[in-house]
């Protein structure tokens, strides 16, 4: 697990889980559905939809990866009280594949968040910076490739027999 | 993209469809006598897989789904 330094700040304060009523919130009441066959076919009815098909090619085109998608649709569905954190842990990987292969049938270019997300990202404008850099460095190369050559022609002495003595 | 951990990414990753099929089914020791044991009509092996086990039913789903994708990204490839 990633650990950053930073704090964070949207975390629930100590002692919120307190504020309500105890079983006053849908994830704390038995959940919808208990087991992973009816989640399933809890998610392959949502999902098959065309309602959802629509809303979904337009959030993947918008660069959204498959990864959070299915985080979230998990996440709210437990906070909903459909099914519990571990079913919804145990039916993630069948969401992605759902998405990706609505994704697929819809012809999107899709992000699918399987990426190292600690890969450093090669942006254009750091190639971009790159390449000025690059092209800098050669031009003085060449400066001082002409200089040295100037040099080494002005310090060159003249041999031979017709050469003027010193 | 963002840093944070996300479960997602790890559960597919670790989600092994191609290998399940391997996974041994765990007998337990059957109970033979009884009024409430279980008759074998009951409990219908039809693949050999563990159907007990969560993980293996979802990775028959992904399993299906997968090779429905695999059929669109090949149509897709070939046009």
């Amino acid at each position: 697990m990633a650990i950053t330094n930073q704090p964070s700040f949207d975390a629930p304060i100590p002692g919120q889980s307190l504020t309500a009523e105890l079983g006053a919130r849908p994830w704390q009441t038995p959940s919808r559905f208990s087991t992973v066959d009816d989640t399933i076919d809890y998610y392959m009815e949502r999902m098959s939809s065309e309602e959802f098909m629509v809303q979904l090619t337009e959030v993947l085109e918008s660069g959204v990866p498959v990864t959070s998608i299915a985080n979230t649709i998990q996440l709210s569905s437990v906070m909903e009280g459909i099914h519990t954190v571990d079913v919804g842990m145990l039916v993630l990987p069948m969401i992605m594949e759902m998405l990706m292969m609505i994704g697929d049938s819809a012809g999107v270019k899709y992000e699918t968040g399987l990426e190292n997300p600690n890969k450093p990202i090669l942006r254009d404008s750091a190639m971009a910076k790159a390449i000025t850099e690059y092209e800098a460095d050669l031009k003085n190369k060449d400066e001082v490739t002409e200089t040295e050559d100037k040099e080494v022609e002005e310090n060159e002495e003249p041999t031979g027999l017709m050469a003027r003595r010193k | 993209m963002s840093r944070q951990f996300n479960a997602a990414r790890e559960a597919y990753k670790r989600m092994d469809i191609e290998g399940f099929e391997n996974l041994k089914t765990v007998k337990k020791p059957e109970k033979t006598g009884g009024l409430l044991t279980r008759s074998n009509t009951m409990s219908k092996e039809t693949d050999g897989l563990d159907y007990n086990n969560p993980a293996v039913r979802v990775a028959k789903q992904m399993q299906v789904i997968r090779k429905y994708r695999d059929e669109i990204n090949g149509d897709n490839e070939s046009t």
